[in-house]
C-alpha cells in the first residue's frame, strides 16, 4: 500500500482512530491516521499497460451512434458514446454497452461450416473451400434468371451501395430486406406527408429530426422513442433538455398507446387507447382545434379543402370517444394544449403503426404538426438534408412483409421461378416471421441455403454453408445515421481488434464472390477490400471540403475520419421548400383483426423488449439481466395483463398460461400489471429461441411465431399489433425471475423515496 | 495533523430526467467487472446492481404513474455501514467516499445489514465467466471472490486515473474530466457528478436547488447523493 503501512501498523491505527472518531467527533477533518487507502489507488507501476480508445459505429440496433472502445493489450475492455458524435453525443444505452459480450461470445461461429443435410450434422470447412463451393454455383446460376435471393437487414452507406451493386452486376438475383416490427409504414406516410416537394431520392433517403428537446408540448401516440423506437438515445438525450426546469421551462409530455410502455411511463399524461384507433383520435384532435380557430388557418383551409371542421365531423370528439375510448373531455383538452402551448410535436409508431390501418393512424397522426406550424420549425419536425451524392448511400425502407410472404410462397412452390439459392445476413427469418408462413419448411426446398451469422441462429442451423462474419467490432464500414440530426453526418466504423475467430467481413465475403462469378463483375465491384471501399467514400467526402473534417490531402482527412469516428457539417441543413399541408382524409379505413373477438376476446399487443429488441440482443448475457423498465423482469417471457382482467380470469403472477391465437400458442407466466388496460394483453419480443447461443436457446417464448399474418392495407407491411388471443391457463406456476421485491421496501415515515413536486 | 482533500466527490440524480432506462445499470456492470446475473440470481433475490433503477407505482388504472428512481450508495457522512465492520474493510476517505477494501473483507456482512439504502453486495457464489468473456474484464479493477462484500464507490477507479493525469500535469481534475460509468452512459443527463470543493462544478451550482431533497433523509445518514424531485403537473400532495 502506497501509505506504507503493514497490517501491524493498520490494526493500531485502526484501534487509534476508533478512539479519535470519538474525541473528535463533530470534527469534519479526517486525521491522517484515518487514511486507509483502497487498493485501487496503486502505485504507477501497477498499472498495466495503457489504454487506447478507438471511435467506431454501434451496430447493435439501426439508430447507428457513435461509440468509443476502450482496448487493452488487444482487448476491448469498454463501449462508450463517442462525445462528439451528433447522433448520442457521448451517450449509450444498455444494447451499446453490450457490444463487448457480442465480440467475446463464447458460442461464436469460429470458423466455416457446412452441413449434411442428410445427417443435420455441420462439420467444418475452409474458407478456400466454402467460397469456392458458394462461387461456383453462383456462376452456375447465373444464366437462370432470378433465382438468387440475398436477405438482409436494411442496410445503409457503402455497404448498401456494395450489396446494390452485387446484386445489379450479377443480374439474376434479388436483395430483400427485413425488420420485424418494420418501418414501411412510417417511411409511407412521411412520404405522402411531404410529396410533392421532395424528389423521390429525399423520400427514400430521409426521415424527419424530431426535436423533442426545444418542443414545449410533445404528444406521442405508441412510439417508444425512449426506448427501442428509431433513435433512442438521441431522443432520449432530446427528452433530457425538454425536462430542464431552469432553462427554457419543462415541456409538457402526453402519451397515448393501449400498452403502457416505458415511454409511457415517462409521461405526464397516459392515455389509453383502443389498439388500431390512434388515426381517429388525431383527427378528432384537429377536428376541434379547426372548430375552435386553434389551428393555423392557412394550414387548416388547405387540409379540408376550405369546409373548415365540417369536413371532418365524423371526428367530433363524442364520436371519436365511441371509437377510441378516450373520453371526449380528454380530446378537447389535449387538443387545445397541443395548438396553444408551442412548438409542439406530434409522433406516431409501435402499436400505431402495426394495425391494417398503420399508415393510415401514422398520417393522421404527423398531419397534426401541419395545423401548428411545426413543420421545419424549432421544436417540431425538421426536415432533414437530402445527402450530396459525394455522401454514401442512405437508408430505404425495409422490403415489407407482404414481399417476405411472397418469398415464401415462392420457396415452397417453385413458381414462377424456383428459388436456387438463398443467403442470409443480419437477419433470422426463421425465428422473425411468423410460423403460419412456413418459412423453415419452405427453407428445406433450396438446394443451397447460406448464412453469415457470428452466431447459430435458427437460421443458421438451416444452412448448408455458415460463413461467419465479423462482429461490428472488428469490421470495416460506414454509416449515414438515419434519421439524422437535422444535418449531413457520416460514421465510420473501424476494427478496433483484431478478429477473434476465422471470420471475415460480409462485404470482404461479397468482393470474393464477385470475382469467382466473372471479370464482369469485379469490373463493375474493383475493390480488393471492403475497407478500400470504404476510404474510397471518404474520398469523395474528402473532396467537399467543407465539415468537421478539412484536410489538404485525403491521407489526413481519412486518419481523422476514424480517430473522430465520422465527418459532419452542421451548416449543412435542409434548406428547400417546405411540404405543402394535404387533405385529410374525412372517412377512417376500420381496423381489421385476427381472431373472433368471442372466441379471443384480448387484443395481443406485442413490444419490443427494452434490452433484447426485437430478439437480436437474447444472446448477450448483460442484456438477459438488464430488468424490464416496468416490470423489471429478467431472463424470461412474461404475459402482462391488467388488474381487472387477472381478476376476471383468476391470474396472479406466476401462473403459467397459453396464448392462443389463430395461428397457434405459446406458454408463459403472468405479470400482472396495473397500468395495462383490461382488453389487452401484452408479450414482450426476444426471447424463445431454439438457437442463437447458451444466453438465448431454450428460455421463454417467441410471441412472433403465433402472430396472424395481417397486414397494412397500404403497403403489405406486417400488422404485429392486429392479433386476438386468448388466455388458458396451464394449470401449473412458475416463478418469475424478476428485481423487483430483491430489495426491502424501506419504511421511513417522514422520508418518501420519491418526492414529488408540481412545476 | 489534519489534512484536507481539495475533492469531495457527490453525486446529483434528477429523478425527472430519469426514463428508466437502465444504461448506467450495464455502464456499471462493465466498468466494475460485477459478476453476471444469472435467471437463479434473480430468482433468489441475489442479482447484484451497484446501481439500479427502482420503479414504484402511484395510483390507479387508468390514472396511473410508474416513477423512477436509480439508487445507488449514498456515499454516507454517517455511514452506518462503517462502525460496524469490524476489520475496517469499509471506511470513509478523505474524498467523501465510502470505500470497501476487498481483500480485508472477511464477508461478516454486517456492513450490509445496517445499509437502509441496501447498496451492498455479498458474493455468495464465486463469479465466473466463461474463457473467451474475461477479456473484456477491466483490469482497473478486482474481481470479487466469493464471501467478500462488495459496492459502488463512485468509479474511484476512474478517479484515481484522472488524478493520476492532473498531478502529471500540476493541477486539479477539471469538472467533467472524470465520471462514473453511470453518469457517463446516461442519456437524459439525470446523474451529475462533480467535485462539491469546486464551487464552479455542475454539481456544486446544483447543491441548493429548490428540489433537492436526500434519500431517507430521516435516518440521519448524511447521503452525499443529491436527489432533486420528480416533477407532476397532474400532482396533488
Amino acid at each position: 500500500m502506497s501509505t506504507g503501512m503493514d497490517r501491524r501498523q493498520f490494526l493500531k491505527a485502526a484501534a487509534t482512530s476508533a478512539l479519535g472518531a470519538v474525541v473528535f467527533a463533530g470534527c469534519a477533518v479526517p486525521k491522517r491516521e484515518l487514511l486507509v487507502e483502497s487498493p485501487v489507488r496503486m502505485p504507477e507501476d501497477l498499472v498495466t499497460g495503457a489504454d487506447n480508445w478507438y471511435a467506431t459505429v454501434c451496430r447493435q440496433c439501426p439508430a447507428g451512434c457513435g461509440v468509443i472502445v476502450r482496448v487493452m493489450e488487444g482487448r476491448a475492455k469498454k463501449i462508450e458514446g463517442n462525445p462528439d458524435y451528433p447522433i448520442n453525443r457521448g451517450k449509450l444505452c444498455a444494447r451499446g454497452q453490450a457490444g463487448v459480450q457480442a465480440l467475446y461470445h463464447p458460442d461464436r461461429v469460429t470458423g466455416p461450416l457446412r452441413r449434411d443435410r442428410a445427417t443435420g450434422q455441420f462439420s467444418p470447412i475452409s474458407w478456400n473451400d466454402a467460397l469456392d463451393l458458394l462461387g461456383a454455383r453462383l456462376k452456375a446460376l447465373r444464366g437462370q434468371p432470378d433465382t438468387v435471393v440475398l436477405a438482409t437487414e436494411p442496410l445503409r452507406g457503402s455497404l448498401a451501395t456494395l450489396v446494390d451493386g452485387f446484386v445489379r452486376a450479377y443480374g439474376a438475383a434479388s436483395h430483400l430486406t427485413l425488420e420485424p416490427l418494420e418501418s414501411t409504414p412510417l417511411w409511407d406516410s412521411m412520404a405522402r406527408l411531404t410529396s410533392p416537394i421532395l424528389s423521390s431520392y429525399t423520400l427514400l433517403s430521409v426521415l424527419p429530426e424530431f426535436d423533442i428537446a426545444n418542443t414545449r408540448y410533445l404528444l406521442s401516440f405508441g412510439a417508444d422513442f425512449l426506448s427501442t423506437e428509431l433513435s433512442p438515445v438521441r431522443y432520449s438525450l432530446g427528452y433530457g433538455e425538454f425536462r430542464h426546469p431552469d432553462e427554457s421551462g419543462r415541456g409538457t409530455f402526453v402519451q397515448v398507446e393501449p400498452r403502457f410502455s416505458m415511454t409511457g411511463a415517462n409521461a405526464d399524461r397516459w392515455v389509453p387507447v383502443r389498439p388500431g384507433t390512434e388515426g381517429v383520435l388525431a383527427l378528432s384532435l384537429a377536428y376541434v382545434m379547426i372548430s375552435e380557430g386553434l389551428a393555423d388557418s392557412e394550414a387548416a383551409r388547405a387540409m379540408t379543402g376550405g369546409r373548415g371542421a365540417d369536413a371532418l365531423s365524423d371526428f367530433q370528439p363524442e364520436r371519436a370517444a365511441a371509437v377510441t375510448g378516450v373520453p371526449a373531455g380528454t380530446i378537447v383538452e389535449i387538443a387545445r394544449a397541443f395548438a396553444t402551448q408551442r412548438p409542439s410535436l406530434a409522433v406516431g409508431g409501435g402499436p400505431a403503426a402495426a394495425q391494417t390501418n398503420g399508415t393510415f393512424n401514422l398520417t393522421a397522426i404527423y398531419a397534426l404538426n401541419f395545423l401548428t406550424g411545426g413543420v421545419g420549425a424549432l421544436g417540431g419536425m425538421a426536415l432533414n438534408p437530402v445527402p450530396p451524392k459525394e455522401l454514401p448511400r442512405a437508408a430505404r425502407p425495409p422490403s415489407p412483409f407482404a414481399s417476405w410472404r411472397r418469398l415464401a410462397e415462392q420457396m415452397r412452390t417453385g413458381q414462377p421461378r424456383p428459388v436456387n439459392l438463398i443467403m442470409f445476413r443480419g437477419v433470422n427469418p426463421v425465428y422473425s416471421l411468423p410460423t403460419s408462413l412456413g418459412f423453415a419448411e419452405a427453407l428445406a426446398r433450396i438446394p443451397l441455403v447460406v448464412s453469415f451469422a457470428s452466431i447459430m441462429d435458427e437460421t443458421a442451423t438451416l444452412a448448408d454453408l455458415v460463413l461467419p462474419e465479423h462482429t461490428y467490432l472488428e469490421d470495416w464500414g460506414d454509416d449515414v445515421p438515419v434519421p439524422g440530426p437535422g444535418y449531413q453526418v457520416v460514421g465510420y466504423q473501424q476494427p478496433v481488434v483484431l478478429p477473434v475467430h476465422d471470420t471475415r467481413g460480409f462485404a470482404d465475403v461479397l468482393l470474393v464472390l464477385a470475382q469467382e462469378v466473372g471479370s464482369d463483375m469485379e469490373q463493375s465491384l474493383p475493390w480488393k477490400t471492403y475497407r478500400d471501399m470504404v476510404r474510397d467514400g471518404a474520398r469523395e467526402l474528402h473532396s467537399l471540403g467543407r465539415g468537421s473534417i478539412v484536410e489538404a490531402n485525403i491521407e489526413a482527412f481519412w486518419n481523422r475520419a476514424l480517430q473522430n469516428g465520422g465527418w459532419w457539417d452542421a451548416s449543412d441543413r435542409y434548406t428547400g421548400p417546405l411540404p405543402q399541408p394535404q387533405l385529410l382524409p374525412t372517412q377512417a379505413p376500420t381496423p381489421e383483426f385476427a381472431g373472433d373477438p368471442h372466441e379471443f376476446p384480448l387484443h395481443l399487443v406485442p413490444f419490443a423488449s427494452h434490452s433484447l429488441g426485437d430478439g437480436r440482443g437474447a444472446h448477450l448475457p448483460w442484456l438477459q439481466a438488464t430488468p424490464d423498465p416496468i416490470t423489471s423482469v429478467a431472463w424470461q417471457t412474461w404475459v402482462e395483463v391488467g388488474r381487472q382482467t387477472a381478476r376476471q380470469n383468476d391470474l396472479e403472477e406466476g401462473t403459467v398460461v397459453s396464448v392462443e391465437s389463430p395461428q397457434g400458442r405459446v406458454e408463459a407466466a403472468v405479470y400482472v400489471n396495473p397500468a395495462l388496460p383490461p382488453e389487452v394483453v401484452a408479450v414482450p419480443l426476444g426471447q424463445g429461441h431454439s438457437s442463437y447461443g447458451r444466453y438465448a436457446q431454450g428460455r421463454g417464448a417467441n410471441i412472433l411465431s403465433i402472430l396472424a399474418p395481417l397486414e397494412d392495407r397500404e403497403n403489405g407491411a406486417l400488422a404485429w399489433a392486429a392479433t386476438r388471443v386468448r388466455l388458458v391457463k396451464a394449470g401449473r406456476r412458475q416463478p418469475i425471475p424478476k428485481f423487483e421485491g430483491t430489495m426491502f421496501a424501506a419504511q421511513v415515515p417522514g422520508s418518501e423515496v420519491i418526492e414529488v413536486t408540481r412545476p | 495533523m489534519a489534512v484536507e482533500s481539495q475533492y469531495k466527490w457527490t453525486m446529483v440524480v434528477d429523478i425527472d430526467r430519469c426514463t428508466g432506462c437502465q444504461a448506467c445499470v450495464v455502464a456499471c456492470q462493465a466498468e466494475n467487472n460485477i459478476a453476471l446475473n444469472d435467471e437463479e440470481s434473480f430468482l433468489r433475490r441475489r442479482a447484484m446492481e451497484w446501481i439500479r433503477i427502482e420503479r414504484y407505482w402511484e395510483g390507479e388504472y387508468p390514472n396511473i404513474k410508474a416513477r423512477f428512481i436509480p439508487v445507488l450508495c449514498q456515499q454516507c457522512e454517517n455511514a452506518p455501514c462503517e462502525p460496524v465492520c469490524p476489520v475496517y474493510a469499509t471506511h470513509h476517505n478523505e474524498e467523501g467516499l465510502n470505500v470497501q477494501v476487498y481483500p480485508r473483507c472477511v464477508g461478516v456482512r454486517f456492513c450490509a445489514n445496517n445499509c437502509p439504502y441496501q447498496v451492498r453486495f455479498f458474493n455468495w457464489w464465486e463469479p465466473v465467466w466463461p474463457e473467451s468473456l474475461r477479456n473484456y474484464l477491466n483490469p482497473d479493477v478486482t474481481v470479487r471472490s466469493r464471501g467478500i462484500m462488495e459496492k459502488c464507490m463512485f468509479c474511484v477507479q476512474r478517479i484515481r486515473r484522472g488524478q493520476r493525469v492532473a498531478a502529471r500535469e500540476g493541477r486539479l481534475v477539471r469538472d467533467g474530466e472524470v465520471l462514473p460509468a453511470c453518469v457517463q452512459a446516461c442519456p437524459t443527463n439525470a446523474l451529475v457528478f462533480g467535485n462539491v470543493k469546486d464551487p464552479q462544478s455542475r454539481a456544486s451550482r446544483l447543491m441548493a436547488h429548490p428540489r433537492g431533497y436526500r434519500l431517507l433523509k430521516e435516518t440521519g445518514t448524511g447521503p452525499n447523493v443529491l436527489y432533486l424531485k420528480k416533477v407532476d403537473p397532474e400532482f396533488h400532495g
